[in-house]
């Protein structure tokens, strides 16, 4: 068995032991040194990508280029990160006599399962394949979003599954029509299915049905990467999950569903030339920043604060990739990766400091947390100050390579509107920001905050953010390859 | 002969998508979905036997187990268990909603005219059909509240999906087929413990009670 078939079978076994019974202390180690080992096998398959011997598995059905291995990369690094912070989430609910057994057996089940099924969609080489797989992180993050069994979280999962089922059933039908549009020239059995042999036959495939079929597609995976207009289950989502699950979901499947995207769209840019499907992900991510700006503003939740931010990025590589020049592609790229490395700071300081609070609401917040929670505080300012893309971090500049594409295109007026929903984006967060940290600290008559404490949690948040602050100035030269690489796959395959 | 058994398969999936819209009892509507896939799995069959393509007679044989059987016996249990009223409140009222089904089934039957190979014989019918049924799924999953309903909905818009597969291309590769399938029914299991839990909870499997989260 080659690394990239271990790359899947590690966070699988880690997994099957966390859902069985077992003491407490064995799970632990488990999710945190398995998730660890699926990181090293997951930097071993990208190496072995870079020293161009890419590995491939199933007779090609699982295959790693670059934008594979970029988005495994990713997934592997956040799937360590939450995977350790959920430790230490986990520990300060049991400290509160919060976790049944059952709860314990869920969360250290679910959260290797649901890195699983994102590693699979990044290798996927297969249509097929891919839609199972997207499928399989859909179910596996269901009941982590009812994890605090409120009534909210029935309400969040429910229209998360109901509306993610609805999208993937359009996927399931763009993949059918795609498909039928090669009719014949694809061939027969599993090999028909595959990306790779898409692009071989694209000039031959049928215009009409493909078309229909690209459709289908983008708004199903479009669906699950929250573009708008069927976003609306994210900030419900966000809001419920456990703040180690809401970080696979805004980073992991936000890329995963991306490069579901990305995918549909090269087929089509390769058999009915770019304007089709640019144009349709230009308007999707251009809709999804211009929508998220109202709700920052009025926003009255601190996890759904961050959803309608995710939903803010998951526009600007859309719009990214929808310009249609090499350097907005790698703008969108390099998007992705700063956003997966600052994202995490956001969601872990916000959750530690809803933890505390026992809340996430802002009225339950507000006012004066520097006081209360002081290194949580100042990691969530550092996070929204790296997520609104304010100099000197990275995503300042991938936004300034994207909008530099657009102004040097062909799509001035839509970067304008692009370009203003940025600027109100960040006067908005900062707004926000500045409300609930500042001021004088509030009273708590009754049900005060927990104090701060610095333990495993925090500890994941803080070097969360020493690795977000660095990569601002420094990214490490095989990331910067893989980087490269995906850009290639993404343009070079006019 | 095949032709004939096609078209009448097909024209059956349409009326049961029809009877649907226009059903008031719960129970009724799940025996309806349960009807419409053995009828897609006799489309599968059909074509399996005739063109000779076997693979297609697993599918015909999963959907038989899964979808006309196991999925709608599941979905009876649940209602049964929670016990709980059982008739459909739509937020439109019936002749109204089957007018617009009417519409739906025309612009369903405009579009597949331009597929390749749907312009003109059977194919045209399964497309047609299949298309109408999937705007059919969608509008009854924005009309109906209830929990129960809102999945029948779902599966009604995976049929049409299974029927395109079908009738467009004469099936997808076996396993692709094979993991769709477990997969839809996870779905439903997942979906029918949440229907429970909000029952639970609500007292009332109404969905349109649950809207707490704005903004």
């Amino acid at each position: 068995m080659n690394v990239l078939v271990w790359t899947l079978v590690a966070p699988l076994v880690t997994a099957a032991i966390g859902g069985l019974p077992g003491p407490r202390r064995l799970k632990e180690a488990t999710l945190v040194s398995g998730l660890a080992v699926t990181f090293l096998l997951c930097i071993t398959t990208a190496r072995q990508f870079l020293e161009a011997r890419p590995p491939s598995a199933f007779a090609d059905a699982l295959r790693v280029d670059g934008l594979s291995a970029l988005v495994l990369v990713l997934c592997g690094f956040v799937g360590l990160l939450s995977g350790t912070y959920g430790v230490g989430y986990l520990r300060r609910n049991e400290a509160r006599g919060l976790v049944t057994p059952r709860l314990r057996r869920e969360f250290y089940g679910l959260i290797p399962a649901y890195v699983f099924a994102m590693l699979l969609v990044s290798v996927s080489n297969n249509l097929g394949l891919l839609w199972i797989a997207v499928e399989l992180t859909t179910l596996a993050s269901v009941f982590l979003i009812t994890f605090h069994d409120r009534d909210t979280s029935l309400e969040a999962a429910w229209k998360f599954l109901v509306l993610g089922s609805l999208g993937l059933a359009f996927a399931l039908l763009g993949t059918v029509l795609m498909f039928a549009a090669g009719r014949g020239d694809l061939g027969e059995g599993m090999a028909a299915l595959h990306w790779t042999r898409f692009m071989e036959v694209a000039p031959k495939l049928h215009p009409f049905t493909l078309r229909l079929g690209v459709v289908f597609a983008l708004i199903g995976y479009g669906t699950k990467a929250g573009l708008a207009p069927m976003h609306t289950w994210k900030p419900d989502a966000y809001r419920e999950a456990p703040s180690p699950a809401v970080v696979l979901m805004a980073v992991g499947m936000l890329n995963g569903a991306l490069y579901c995207v990305l995918r549909v769209h090269l087929i089509s840019k390769a058999a009915l030339g770019p304007e089709f499907s640019s144009g349709l992900l230009l308007t999707l991510g251009l809709l999804s920043v211009v929508i998220a700006t109202p709700f920052i503003l009025i926003q009255w939740n601190l996890k759904r604060l961050l959803a309608y931010s995710s939903i803010e990025h998951v526009g600007i590589m859309a719009v990214g990739v929808g310009l249609g020049a090499e350097a907005g592609a790698f703008g969108a790229l390099l998007h992705m990766t700063y956003h997966s490395l600052a994202k995490p700071v956001a969601f872990f300081s916000a959750g530690t400091l809803g933890q505390l609070h026992r809340s996430s609401d802002f009225d339950r917040i507000r006012g004066g947390t520097f006081s209360r929670a002081p290194i949580a505080s100042s990691l969530f300012v550092l996070s929204a100050v790296i997520i609104t893309g304010s100099p000197p971090f990275g995503l300042f500049f991938s936004e300034m390579t994207i909008l530099k594409a657009g102004f040097f295109g062909s799509h001035v007026t839509a970067t304008s509107v692009f370009l203003v929903a940025l600027v109100v984006l960040f006067c908005g967060f900062a707004y926000q920001v500045g409300h609930l940290v500042l001021g004088s600290p509030r009273e708590f008559t009754e049900d005060a905050p927990d104090p701060e404490k610095f333990d495993l949690g925090m500890a994941t948040a803080v070097v969360a953010a020493v690795i977000a602050v660095v990569s601002a100035f420094y990214l490490p030269g095989p990331l910067i390859a893989l980087i490269r690489a995906a850009t290639e796959v993404v343009w070079g395959s006019l | 002969m095949t032709v004939n058994v096609l078209i009448l398969c097909a024209a059956g999936m349409l009326v049961t998508a029809l009877l649907m819209v226009g059903q008031k009892a719960l129970f009724t509507a799940i025996r309806l979905y349960g009807a419409q896939s053995l009828l897609l799995a006799i489309v599968a069959a059909t074509i399996a036997i005739s063109e000779g393509r076997h693979e297609l007679l697993v599918t015909a044989v999963l959907t038989v187990t899964l979808k006309a059987i196991l999925i709608p016996w599941f979905l009876m249990r649940t209602v049964d268990r929670i016990g709980i009223h059982r008739e459909i409140e739509p937020f439109l009222n019936v002749p109204a909603s089957l007018l617009i089904c009417l519409g739906l089934t025309v612009i369903g039957y405009r579009v597949s005219t331009g597929f390749q190979e749907g312009a003109e014989g059977v194919s045209h019918h399964l497309i047609g059909v299949a298309l109408s049924i999937l705007l059919i799924g969608l509008f009854l999953m924005v009309t109906r509240r209830k929990a129960i309903t809102q999945i029948l909905a779902l599966l009604t818009v995976e049929n049409a999906v299974f029927l395109v597969a079908v009738g467009v291309t004469s099936g997808m590769p076996l396993i692709v087929e094979l993991g769709i399938s477990f997969d839809v029914i996870l779905a439903v299991l997942i979906l029918g413990i949440l229907v429970h839990r909000i029952v639970d909870r609500f007292e009332s499997m109404d969905v349109s009670r649950l809207s707490n989260l704005k903004g």
